[in-house]
């Protein structure tokens, strides 16, 4: 101890003599050069800060979704296995927000052997028009059950209509959107190629198919209560490329000429209710119905026998989804939706052949873990239309148990 | 047959899980760095005169308070700015509700000069163009020939976003200096001569509040009880809390007090205004 303060005591009367021996000027030379080494380092954290400010701008969030499904025997058959661990999505979503107002979203999928791009878009907000954002590239196509989320959906798997009617679920095209900021509307314009698949990047036609949604919110405070309500229309169509022959909604073989344009076009209307009812509850409801078309894929010289037995299809159909959601307590949820579809509305029973509607009941539970981790056990009940070429109830019933991990 | 099985385990599991999820816990509160003294004295009062009870008082920024509303870690979210359509759509996905707002006082946001400072009074349009760098000197507003050093929040705060969407309008510059709440935006300021920083009134201790106005021809007001009542002073903002669901409760009481005569006197002994 009296070493310690022996040593101290040494080094603060040196301290002390030193500086007593510094003259003016060198102390100043001292400053000058500290000061030109703090100046140097202001310097180098500005750069810093740049190079962080730019880093800031991009975000990365993403969710990957491990699931175990059990199939009933029909689907066991088609399968060849019973039930299995898979991952049915693995995304990880990039944002660079360059300046306030203009953003570029790529979100690529990664699960096991299905590396697909999902999104790949910029979204500019136009100048002096606050409220209207232009949306370019690869999106999502403006509906509801489309635009929610996967990762948020509190079912495993979109309704059937949806899943039939947008596959994939994304377009390429360009999007005018308005959000109001002082009246409680929605509006979106959507014009795309209209043939989305993963492998056709560019449109197989010159005509554009055209898509609009409107939604108005209502706003019930003292009740608790939230209302949004709107419409929507899909206007577009295929081109009968290289088979002469149609099949029709009534089950007629027609014929139309090759290049003809056949027409897809439906309009749909959709509600949400948010209620705050002990612990907050949500109904969501979609119905659409119209015309929807395909074009046969066989090629031009194939034989008229064969081109007749798989004809280009323009059939009427209908579908809609009804959601009931309860949330019990702040980590849990209960879900049942009932859905349907019908391929086909103008045919029934044995005239409809294989075109026969589905209606699917859903009962799912969600866990929240914790703010990452999400636990789905869901069963899948669809029911379908019993006729001669489907003459028995199928066992296709799923039940599935997904892990989310999001971040 | 199978179904119905499969229903009834799911009902099960739904009615434990509803058991389990209306206990009560103790109240947590985030966000707003600008109401956290505030929350702190309303905690702490009701505390004292509510022994059983116990409230748990955080700041980080209103954007900090949303997401953790939004996230289900906190009961009550303080938030010096309304939330954002894209927070609510995100409360409607997780929880089906439209969360509740209750203004719970008032505030103007103030700007705070040096001491030393000769400059008064600012317009709206001066501020806009201070925080956008578009004026860069003193002089140019009325003050000494030096360049201005401009302080700010970070991008969390509440107070960045109203002050950003009511009065800068534009893009903040690169050139401001971001800060970690209001309190270490009035050191900062008290420190530098050629400062300049806004935030909640209750903070300005050792600075000066300049006048502001609407425009050049205007008359300036300082943030007072009066023209921050009578809706004078130009940057006059409500403070809220947020909660997912409508209050029952351990919650419902102790809003129900902060709205009372009593908790509003807290309010104005912190340096705050009543919201009503």
């Amino acid at each position: 101890m009296k070493k310690l303060l022996a040593i101290t005591i040494f080094m603060m009367v040196s301290v002390y003599g030193y500086s007593q021996k510094q003259n003016p000027d060198s102390l100043k030379e001292v400053i000058e050069k500290h000061e030109g080494r703090l100046n140097a380092l202001d310097e180098r954290v500005l750069v810093n800060e740049a190079d962080l400010g730019k880093l800031n701008k991009i975000k990365v969030s993403g969710y990957i979704q491990a699931q175990w499904e059990s199939y009933g025997k029909d689907l066991e058959k088609s399968n060849g296995y019973n039930n299995t661990f898979y991952i049915r999505r693995a995304r990880v979503k990039f944002t660079y927000e360059a300046l306030d107002g203009v953003k570029f979203v790529l979100q690529p999928d990664f699960s096991t052997g299905n590396l697909v791009l999902k999104d790949a878009y910029a979204v500019v907000n136009i100048p002096k028009l606050k409220d209207f954002t232009l949306w370019t590239g690869q999106f999502n196509r403006p509906d509801y059950e489309v635009e929610y989320s996967s990762s948020q959906r509190e079912v495993l798997e979109r309704s059937r209509v949806i899943r039939t009617i947008y596959p994939g679920e994304r377009e390429i095209g360009v999007k005018l959107e308005y959000v109001g900021s002082t009246i409680p509307l929605k509006v979106q314009l959507m014009a795309m190629n209209g043939n989305f698949t993963a492998a056709q990047a560019k449109d197989v036609d010159s005509k554009k198919d055209l898509m609009g949604r409107i939604v108005y919110s209502i706003k019930l405070p003292d009740a608790g209560i939230g209302i949004d309500f709107g419409a929507n229309g899909y206007f577009g169509g295929n081109l009968a490329k290289t088979n002469p022959y149609i099949s029709n909604s009534d089950g007629t073989a027609d014929s139309v000429k090759v290049w003809s344009y056949l027409d897809k076009n439906w309009v749909g209307g959709e509600v949400q209710i948010f209620a705050d009812v002990l612990g907050g509850m949500a109904i969501k409801a979609e119905y659409i119905a119209g015309i929807n078309s395909t074009a046969s894929t066989i090629a031009g010289t194939s034989t008229m026998a064969q081109m007749k037995a798989s004809p280009n299809l323009f059939n009427n159909f209908s579908g809609y989804y009804l959601y009931f959601i309860k949330n019990i307590g702040p980590k849990d949820q209960f879900i049942a939706r009932y859905d349907y579809y019908d391929p086909n509305t103008k045919l029934s029973g044995d005239a409809a052949g294989n075109n026969i509607y589905y209606t699917t009941w859903t009962v799912s539970l969600q866990h929240y873990l914790n703010d990452n981790i999400r636990i789905s056990l869901n069963y899948e009940m669809p029911k379908n239309e019993i006729n001669a070429s489907n003459s028995t109830e199928k066992k296709d019933n799923v039940l599935g148990v997904r892990i989310q991990a999001k971040f | 047959m199978k179904n119905n099985k499969i229903f009834t385990i799911m009902l099960i599991t739904v009615l434990m899980v509803s058991a389990t999820g209306f206990s009560q816990q103790k109240i947590t509160v985030k966000g707003s760095d600008t109401m956290v003294i505030l929350a702190q004295k309303w905690a702490e009062l009701y505390m004292k005169s509510n022994p059983s009870a116990s409230i748990q008082v955080t700041g980080g920024g209103s954007g900090v308070g949303i997401t953790a509303l939004i996230n289900g870690t906190t009961d009550i979210c303080n938030s010096s700015r309304p939330m954002k359509q894209t927070e609510i759509e995100k409360l409607k996905a997780r929880y089906n509700t439209l969360g509740v707002q209750i203004p719970c006082a008032k505030d103007g946001i103030t700007i705070f000069l040096n001491e030393a400072n000769k400059v008064q009074e600012l317009t709206l349009k001066q501020l806009s163009d201070i925080y956008q760098a578009k004026v860069k000197n003193w002089k140019d507003v009325g003050g000494n020939d030096a360049p201005i050093t401009v302080y700010g929040r970070e991008n969390s705060s509440g107070t960045y976003v109203y002050f950003h969407d009511e009065v800068v309008k534009g893009d903040y510059a690169a050139t401001v200096q971001t800060l970690p709440g209001t309190a270490a935006v009035v050191n900062a300021v008290k420190k530098d001569v050629n400062g300049i920083g806004y935030g909640g009134a209750a903070y300005a201790v050792g600075v000066k509040h300049a006048k502001v106005k609407n425009d050049t021809n205007g008359p300036a007001f300082l943030p007072t009880a009066e023209s921050i009542g009578k809706g004078e002073y130009p940057i006059t903002r409500y403070l809220y809390m947020y909660l997912r669901n409508r209050p029952t409760g351990e919650n419902k009481k102790y809003i129900d007090w902060i709205l009372s005569q009593e908790g509003q006197m807290v309010a104005t002994e912190v340096g705050y205004f009543p919201y009503k």
